[in-house]
């Protein structure tokens, strides 16, 4: 009788088993499908404007979006920066990215360190103060800013573009403070007994072991200035200022048919995130999850 | 608890008030220099604007004539005249199509990619890639791979034989489709959220789960969804944000048509302000948004901290 209870378990055992094992063959090809199906639904846009760009408007127009360009051809590159301003949009886009980066980045870790690791009067109403205007989104304040700098005589100028952004943001005081609140005290502490001075301490010894919460702030600004467009559609409207955003904005309302040209240029602004993203990937790919851990 | 360790560090300060008030004075200084650029910036491009666009909302201005102090009739004539309850209603319309997908994908795509398997680093990596995209530059791709006759989406239509619509002159899919182009662009971002929190969950939880005879359905309703809930409200707050706040794949693939079916509340707000140049009612329009998106944060941060309960150390 006992042999007969043990015996049943076993029965079941040794057929579930198998069942699982059919299973898991096609759970893994499903798997990969979906992987690939994914993949394919983040990668073809990208591969179906690259082959679009290197070919003739005839080409274009006749053809299957995902048959490659034979033979590629760089007229429409010449084209846009040449004939249009792609050249000037580039090197604009370059400047104003740049300056707004550096400036944002290093204003925001010097205010991060003050608020992590500095007393003084008024500290916590303070950094109360950043934490209500974080919430405000930027649609709001355009209309009163645009207002502010047009008063100021600072419309059309490259000033314009990245003043804004420049002197840091509460988003990136918050994120990097939060990060030197890890840092322990009595590390500033005995530097400070050494008799070494605040941007000393920041210098040598904050930025060196923050470095992946800097490379985020970096890149997060970076994307943001690079990308930003109704802030510049707003406050310039000549053709010499005009962005990448804005200007691919304009050649899209004005020769909406000229695919070739559309996106040619599309990827001069598309290509150099592309390019950073393959150089810094691991870093991007932690670095939005760090934003994430502070919430 | 800040307040706290403030009062316990000031107590050994002031025993100490005579020989250290200078290095004291010194360090309150240089703190104070440390801060002032961001502490500009916060008050004349945010505090200073909050203020203005509250009083630019009372006043009728074209920035040429003098203002004329009109009270609260800009709320009213935005609604009469402007369309703006439209542009609300556009607006949330969006919202709703854009945000349950996107976050569904994310999550999905997390669930899938949660064990390391060959592969799937790759993907992780790939689907990341299109929250770098330049929206404005994407929002160009999209109009010719959804363009009626020479587009990707139509001509793969054809082959089976379908007339695919004119996507974005048609009103039934012009808004389902700048969705789609937010969806392609967060997704992935959106994923790693989900993959962060995901891992912060112990495998003892499961374990104990199936012991119980709980089925994968059953764990992924009782232990993984509850668990995730920080992590969701996060991608749900940001995303709703943003997403209220939707302009450059909009002006780039619609410009708010057909008609004015996609004219979203930033739209409205650009046009009226920079295309009509009545200040104060754009002023007003963005006070109400700004009202609108707060009420939502709100109810979302209530909706989630009545249901969590428990955190994992």
């Amino acid at each position: 009788m006992t042999s007969v209870t043990t015996a049943v378990p076993a029965a079941t055992a040794v057929t579930t088993g198998r069942a699982s094992r059919l299973g898991k063959g096609a759970r893994i090809t499903l798997f990969y499908l979906l992987l690939l199906i994914i993949a394919l639904i983040f990668i073809l846009p990208y591969v179906m404007s690259i082959f679009g760009a290197f070919k003739p408007l005839s080409a274009i127009l006749s053809q299957s979006p995902l048959r490659p360009p034979s033979p590629p051809t760089l007229a429409n590159f010449k084209t846009i920066f040449t004939q249009y301003d792609f050249g000037r949009y580039l090197a604009n886009t370059l400047l104003v990215t740049v300056i707004l980066t550096a400036g944002q980045v290093t204003f925001s870790l010097m205010g991060a360190y003050a608020f992590a690791r500095m007393e003084f009067p008024g500290r916590d109403s303070l950094f109360w103060l950043y934490l209500m205007t974080l919430m405000v989104p930027n649609i709001v304040t355009l209309v009163p800013l645009y207002v502010l700098f047009a008063h100021s005589h600072l419309l059309n100028t490259y000033w314009a573009i990245f003043l804004p952004y420049v002197l840091g943001v509460p988003f990136s005081v918050f994120l990097m403070r939060q990060y030197f609140m890890t840092i322990p005290k009595e590390v500033m502490e005995a530097a400070r007994l050494d008799g070494c001075s605040e941007g000393r301490i920041l210098w040598r010894i904050v930025v060196p072991i923050s470095r992946p919460i800097i490379i985020t702030a970096t890149l997060l600004a970076f994307v943001f200035g690079w990308n930003n467009f109704m802030w510049p559609l707003i406050v310039t409207n000549s053709n010499s200022l005009n962005v990448l955003t804005v200007g691919i904005a304009n050649f899209n309302s004005n020769f909406s048919v000229q695919w070739n040209l559309i996106l040619a240029g599309a990827l001069v602004a598309l290509i150099p995130m592309v390019i950073l993203f393959a150089i810094f990937q691991k870093h991007i790919v932690n670095s939005i999850s760090l934003t994430g851990i502070n919430r | 608890m800040s307040v706290a360790a403030a009062a316990t560090t000031t107590i050994p300060k002031q025993e100490h008030v005579e020989t250290a008030s200078k290095a004291d004075r010194r360090r309150v200084r240089t703190a104070f220099a440390f801060l002032a650029p961001s502490l500009l910036g916060v008050i004349l491009f945010l505090v200073i604007p909050i203020i203005l666009v509250i009083f630019l909302s009372l006043v009728q201005w074209n920035l040429l004539t003098p203002m004329k102090w009109v009270g609260l009739s800009n709320y009213l004539n935005i609604f009469k005249y402007d369309g703006f309850g439209h542009s609300l209603a556009v607006t949330a319309y969006y919202v709703i199509l854009n945000i349950p997908i996107q976050t569904a994908f994310a999550l999905g795509m997390a669930m899938l990619l949660r064990r390391k398997m060959a592969g799937s680093g790759v993907i992780r990596v790939i689907a990341v890639l299109p929250f770098l995209a330049t929206p404005v530059a994407m929002g160009v791709v999209w109009n010719w791979v959804f363009n009626p006759s020479t587009g990707l989406v139509n001509q793969f239509l054809g082959h089976l034989g379908i007339t695919g619509p004119a996507w974005l002159s048609n009103e039934a899919t012009a808004m389902p489709v700048i969705a789609f182009a937010n969806i392609w662009q967060y997704a992935g971002y959106n994923m790693l959220f989900f993959l962060a929190g995901l891992g912060a969950i112990p495998l003892t939880m499961y374990e104990a789960a199936s012991i119980d005879g709980a089925s994968k359905w059953e764990q992924f309703r009782r232990v993984t969804l509850p668990l995730l809930r920080p992590t969701m409200l996060f991608v749900l707050v940001t995303g709703v944000i943003g997403s209220f706040q939707v302009f450059d794949t909009v002006y780039v693939m619609t410009a708010g048509g057909p008609g004015n079916a996609t004219e979203v509340a930033s739209l409205n707000i650009y046009n009226t302000a920079f295309a009509g140049f009545r200040i104060g009612e754009a002023s007003a329009m963005s006070v109400v948004l700004f009202l609108v998106i707060l009420a939502i944060t709100i109810a979302q941060f209530r909706y989630f901290n009545k249901r969590i309960t428990y955190e994992i150390a």
